[in-house]
């Protein structure tokens, strides 16, 4: 296991919701750093806080307490704006129900994020393509998401994660919504885009899925378990 | 990236395929402004056209462009005229000819108008009507054309020839087999020969409509010397009206000024003659059509408000929709800014494009409308210019509230929105 500098520097993270007597503490001091290259599952239940700690990683959201490195930046305590930046150029986000534009096209759901960054049309046309093939689904480029199958829009999602060179994908139940042949390729999709060096964590609840992770983080009432499988 | 410019293409390009991408939405939000701008622009249309057939009429009836001078009572009931009052002569052909020597660069004419109501008898009509004693360019400037042979000479009006020049319709009735020129009638039991018939004249407000020169038709023209001395005059030959044709509308007022003040010396300052009131008439003018300027810009503006208000609508129900397509582009990369940026660009380019449909339905309806009253159509630059303003400040404004409830959505909230 490559142990360079750390992608995700978590430490002492808490998340509260709500106020006063209806607080709920989702994340009650969570520490965890990854390393570049890694393939790490979070797993736990619902209500482990494993989604809230997503959130977080992915700066989709800010911690209430503790700090956050990604990238060597810290990002806890930013402004949306800023968040938003972060988001598009150093995550990679793919989701259990995909979650593409319905009414765009493939190639301009996999362009999306290339045109928040400010890439230039032919080179956004150009790259796009590129991870669709990488992918395999180059020849559904014109269609729209509807037109494609569960697996198949997966891909999509994951080219679009892609689409910037993130420092990180991060995968929020990625086969919940397939079947198990489907989900397994996709899943054979992050292992080889692990090999290749990217940085991927899988959100699930299937400790199936998880083994097939270098290393599994178990969250457990908004903690850390130290209980780790081995790489 | 590039500049400014290019991003703003990009964005521009980027909203086209978005409205491409959601057709239904788009045009309801179209709709709006489409129907607003064609109100305005058809409502201004036809107060124009309206308002440009009233100045038509104005004009052409004998309004805008004459100074007329009418003899007035000096003196009042009820007390004895003073030496003075009794001495002043009236109204005379003196002072047309004075009031021409003021000399100004544009007097276009000056008609000089006796008239009388007698007896005229041909052997076909005998008729008590008005006869109308004319001098100067009475029938040029009122307008009048000749059909059939000649209007009176110089000479005629200087030894009051016992001539006449007939309207159609007077031809018409005195001589109902036609061949009035050459034929003599008794106009007040002096013989005169008819020496001309003059063109039918017609205006009429909207086709179908009734010809509002029907009068002028009437005229039996004779010498203005002629009427004076042998039929309704006296010595003195006084008129009951001296008329000022100017080229430039708004020379008048300067114009009957000095006129004023030459005819008051002229008649021994004796208040005996009246003026027009050319900046009463002026203000008139202007003022017509304001009325319906008023009304069609507010109810182009309503329009506007209740296809905004449809626009908020829209887009607030399809940002239901449209939550988890924010989130969505939140998650890869859209900051709040660049979703108000977007939302705002593309109801801007709706605007626009719902605009320029709606100046075509605008131009239709004005067609439409104007066709439909029997009015020539008369379309103002200034009208598209304001209907498109009008557009593109509501479109602004009634964007802005959903692109800014779109652009302060959590992304996490937006994507977990069911």
């Amino acid at each position: 296991m490559k142990t360079t500098e750390p992608i995700v520097a978590i430490d002492g993270l808490t998340k509260v919701y709500g106020g006063n007597g209806t607080a709920v503490h989702a994340l009650r001091g969570i520490d965890l750093s990854i390393s570049a290259g890694e393939f790490v599952a979070l797993i736990g239940p619902s209500g482990s806080g494993k989604s809230t700690l997503m959130a977080i990683i992915g700066c989709l959201d800010s911690p209430t307490a503790g700090t956050y490195a990604l990238d060597g930046q810290r990002v806890d305590g930013l402004s949306g704006s800023a968040l938003a930046k972060i988001r598009n150029e150093k995550i990679g986000f793919v989701f259990q129900n995909y979650n593409l534009l319905p009414k765009a096209s493939v190639l301009r759901n996999v362009e999306l994020p290339m045109l928040y960054a400010g890439v230039g049309g032919r080179e956004r046309r150009e790259r796009a393509m590129e991870l669709l093939a990488k992918v395999g689904i180059a020849d559904k480029a014109r269609q729209l998401p509807a037109a494609l199958s569960g697996g198949q829009k997966q891909r999509v999602a994951v080219a679009r994660a892609l689409a910037n060179r993130p420092k990180m994908l991060l995968a929020d139940e990625p086969t919940g919504a397939l079947d198990s042949k489907t989900g397994h390729e996709v899943l054979a999709l992050f292992q080889e885009l692990h090999r290749n060096g990217n940085t991927v964590v899988l959100v699930t609840h299937d400790p199936s899925i998880a083994a097939l992770a270098g290393r599994r983080v178990e969250i457990h009432d908004g903690l850390v378990r130290p209980a780790e499988a081995a790489a | 990236m590039s500049a400014g410019t290019g991003a703003l293409r990009e964005r521009l390009r980027s909203a086209w395929v978005e409205m491409r991408e959601n057709p239904g939405r788009s045009s309801l939000q179209a709709l709006g402004v489409m129907l607003g701008v064609a109100s305005v622009l058809g409502g201004f249309s036809i107060a124009d056209s309206q308002r440009r057939q009233a100045d038509k009429l104005f004009v052409r009836i004998g309004g805008l462009d004459k100074l007329n001078v009418q003899p007035a009572a000096a003196v009042r009931d009820g007390t004895t005229p003073s030496a003075m009052e009794t001495a002043n002569l009236g109204l005379r052909g003196a002072d047309a000819e004075s009031g021409q020597s003021l000399d100004r660069p544009g007097i276009d004419g000056v008609s000089q108008q006796k008239t009388a109501r007698v007896r005229v008898r041909s052997p076909y009509a005998d008729q008590e009507r008005q006869i109308t004693g004319i001098a100067g360019d009475y029938l040029a400037i009122n307008g009048y054309s000749v059909e059939e042979g000649r209007i009176f000479s110089a000479h005629d009006l200087d030894v009051a020839a016992p001539v006449a020049v007939l309207g159609k319709e007077a031809a018409s009735v005195f001589f109902p087999t036609g061949e009035a020129v050459g034929r003599t009638m008794r106009v007040a039991d002096t013989p005169v020969t008819v020496i001309g018939v003059l063109q039918e004249k017609v205006f009429r407000f909207r086709e179908g409509q009734g010809n509002q020169f029907a009068w002028r038709n009437r005229v039996i023209a004779l010498p203005a010397s002629l009427v004076s001395r042998r039929m309704q005059g006296d010595s003195y030959q006084r008129l009951d009206r001296v008329t000022f044709r100017l080229p430039e509308v708004n020379a008048l007022a300067g114009f009957a000024k000095q006129l004023d003040v030459l005819l008051t010396a002229n008649h021994r300052l004796q208040r005996d003659f009246r003026l027009d009131d050319v900046a009463a008439r002026m203000k008139k003018m202007r003022s017509q059509g304001d009325i319906y300027n008023m009304i069609f810009m507010l109810s182009g503006v309503l329009a506007l408000l209740g296809g905004g208000m449809v626009n908020v609508n829209i887009q607030m129900a399809t940002l239901k929709e449209r939550v988890r397509e924010v989130g969505v582009k939140m998650a890869i990369g859209a900051g709040g800014r660049e979703i108000f940026k977007e939302f705002m660009t593309e109801a801007l380019l709706l605007t626009a494009a719902g605009g320029g449909v709606g100046l075509a339905i605008g131009i239709g309806f004005s067609k439409i409308i104007t066709a439909s009253i029997g009015i020539p159509l008369h379309m103002e630059a200034t009208s598209f210019a304001w209907a498109y303003a009008l557009a593109a400040v509501f479109g602004f404004f009634f964007a802005l509230y959903p692109a800014i409830k779109a652009s302060r959505l959590s992304p996490m909230e937006a994507l977990r929105y069911e």
